[in-house]
């Protein structure tokens, strides 16, 4: 398999109120096309940040990273046609419907009108939605929010999916509602990265995963090696040993 | 990315922020019904003193009554109260086109014309009628004035005073409602942009629009051509509600109207993007809004003339962008005046578009 992202000695450094947060520390790994990625790590740990970096949002502080080929600080304009990004935040604009909201992202990425009509209508479907098309998303639950965001990010047919806590706050019906739609695009060859706080999920539907802790990347392979490595049958507590049990703020 | 691709993100971005605004019911109040109300409370007359207002006496008389006169208008306002009313210049041979023009060119206050037969008129007791231009566009100070000048001359004689209006029939309302549209435009772009953007960092919305291809510049763009729809409309309504509701004058060029509130707009939206790169959210904006505008809405002349307040206060004025901008819409407005009136104004105005708006978008182009 073929590396699609890159990243090498990767680092990032916050300047907040005269603090100096080393947010992501000297990290390097690969992401292979078509694999499904998880990252996992106690809160502060630098997984958003990560994503933001390699998203081309936020400019690193030193290290390199190529997407698709593409290096992030001279063809961020190559990159982001061909990745799709559901935030962790879910940011919707409250005032428009939720066909509206589609819209304009599709408009933003320049997908053709009638493709773009097209999309909309069939991924409203597939995630349960039509029914509330036209109705504004200041009102929607988190389950409907997280469903209408990924269609969001995937209306112009990205080949990399950045998806931070896509089930964080959910329903179990809702998560396995979200892990299928993971799948479904991972089957149409989309390679998927995404970060969880649920041990199983990572456990039950990634490739390989990586545990950071503190801005650093602290472990990196598929969850049964991982486990095997560390001689437990749950990656909980392979988690927990790696990263320490007390608690972060 | 070519410039077309880059003009239609940015209409995008204009068709969805008209959207959004038309489902904010509430933002309707401040925007349009403020403004319009605001016209209509202050529309009824307001007082004031007037100091050293400079005024000129053109004298074609030579005999003595005239010097009379002169002496004494000059003696009581020497002594009025400790400070001097007006500042009196002399001087002859000069026609009411000409005084017209000084007071145009905001050189003099008021001018009063002795005509060259007083003297002897007065001897022969025959009608002699003194006149008297005023600056309208300052209706405070003038009324001071006209006052002044009508008690004077109330003495039984047979002198009167003719003051003719050169700009019409000029009321405190028409003082007021050039300033009041130059007020709500800058209050309402600074606010409405910055409150936009803080409110989509607040809510994650900017974020994801800066993650699709669409370059920062195409954002600002959307965002700058929806302000200046919405701010000339503003500007429009608030002028058709002066003239049917309290009988507004409009003296000059609408096209310069447009000029000078279209530059401003530019500059206060410059603003609004430079104040909302320094907060997180909304609540944090508005409070910054409120140290930035509310100043602006005292001290730069808006509801009474510049010339009425002290002068420290008058120094701080000459520091904000929105004393030019009354100014240059009283000009146009009122006195119905050219580009050439308002050249320095305009300038000035260029350059505060130029700076907060060239910032704005540094800013915001580093930001996030
Ligand atoms: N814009 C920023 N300015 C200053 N500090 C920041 C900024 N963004 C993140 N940080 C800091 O960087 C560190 C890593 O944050 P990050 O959001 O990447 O963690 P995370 O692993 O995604 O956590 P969570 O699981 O809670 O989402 C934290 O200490 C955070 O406070
Ligand atoms: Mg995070």
């Amino acid at each position: 398999m073929n590396p699609i992202i890159e990243v090498r000695d990767l680092r990032k450094i916050f300047h907040s109120r005269g603090r100096k947060i080393i947010a992501v520390d000297d990290v390097s790994f690969d992401i292979m096309e078509g694999e499904i990625f998880g990252m996992i790590g106690p809160n502060g740990a630098g997984k958003s940040t990560i994503f933001s970096m390699l998203t081309t949002l936020v400019k690193p502080t030193s290290g390199s990273i190529k997407v698709a080929g593409f290096d992030v600080y001279k063809q961020d304009g190559k990159i982001r046609p061909v990745i799709g990004i559901v935030p962790q935040k879910l940011s919707l604009y409250p005032d428009l419907t939720a066909k509206e909201n589609l819209e304009l992202m599709g408009m933003l990425y320049d997908v053709p009108k009638n493709l773009m009509e097209e999309r909309i209508e069939y991924y409203l479907k597939l995630v349960g939605l039509s029914s509330h098309a036209n109705r504004y998303t200041g009102g929607f639950s988190g389950g409907m929010k997280q469903r209408l965001s990924v269609i969001c990010a995937v209306l112009h047919d990205p080949q990399i999916i950045f998806w931070d806590e896509p089930t964080t706050g959910l329903d179990p019906q809702t998560r396995q509602s979200i892990w299928k739609l993971a799948k479904k695009f991972n089957s149409e060859g989309k390679t998927l990265v995404f970060t969880t706080h649920y041990m199983e999920e990572a456990n039950n539907f990634c490739d390989r995963v990586a545990i950071m802790n503190l801005g650093k990347l602290v472990a990196l392979d598929a969850p049964q090696s991982l486990k095997e490595k560390a001689g437990s049958d749950n990656l909980e507590d392979v988690f927990i040993s790696l990263t320490g049990a007390e608690v972060r703020d | 990315m070519t410039v077309k691709n880059e003009l239609r993100h940015a209409w995008i971005i204009t068709v969805k922020e008209i959207r959004q605004l038309s489902r904010k019911k509430a933002l309707m109040v401040p925007l349009f019904l403020f403004p319009i109300i605001m016209i209509i409370f202050f529309g009824y007359g307001m007082g004031g003193t007037v100091k050293n207002a400079p005024i000129l006496i053109v004298n074609d008389d030579t005999g003595t009554d005239s010097a009379s006169l002169i002496q004494e208008i000059g003696a009581y306002t020497s002594s009025y109260n400790g400070n001097p009313m007006f500042t009196v210049t002399y001087t002859r041979d000069m026609s009411q086109a000409e005084a017209e023009s000084k007071i145009d060119a905001g050189i003099y206050k008021a001018v009063l014309l002795i005509p060259h037969d007083y003297s002897e008129r007065l001897i022969k007791n025959d009608d002699v009628t003194l006149t008297l231009l005023t600056d309208a566009s300052d209706p405070t100070t003038s009324g001071i004035i006209i006052s002044f000048m009508q008690q004077l001359m109330s003495r039984p004689g047979p002198v009167s005073l003719d003051i003719p209006n050169i700009y019409g029939n000029l009321e405190y309302l028409d003082f007021l409602t050039p300033a009041v549209i130059a007020l709500t435009i800058f209050m309402g772009s600074v606010a409405t942009t910055g409150s936009a953007i803080a409110g989509e960092k607040e809510d994650g919305t900017i974020v994801r629009i800066l993650m699709t291809p669409v370059s920062r510049r195409s954002v600002i763009l959307g965002k700058t051509i929806y302000q200046l729809i919405l701010q000339l409309a503003r500007a429009v309504i608030l002028i058709l509600a002066a003239y049917f509701l309290v009988g507004f004058h409009m003296n000059g060029s609408w096209l310069l109207v447009a000029l000078v509130l279209t530059i401003f707009t530019l500059g206060g939206v410059g603003m609004g993007i430079v104040m909302s790169t320094r907060v997180d959210d909304m609540e944090s904006f508005f409070q910054l809004n409120l140290l930035f505008t509310l100043p602006s809405m005292f001290i730069t002349g808006v509801f009474f003339p510049l010339s009425s307040i002290p002068d420290w206060m008058r120094y701080i004025a000459y520091c904000l962008p929105l004393t030019y901008a009354n100014d240059a819409m009283r000009t146009i407005m009122i006195k119905g005046q050219g580009l050439s009136a308002i050249s320095t104004d305009l300038i000035i105005l260029t350059l505060f578009a130029l700076i907060t708006f060239s910032s704005g978008v540094h800013l915001f182009r580093r930001e996030a």
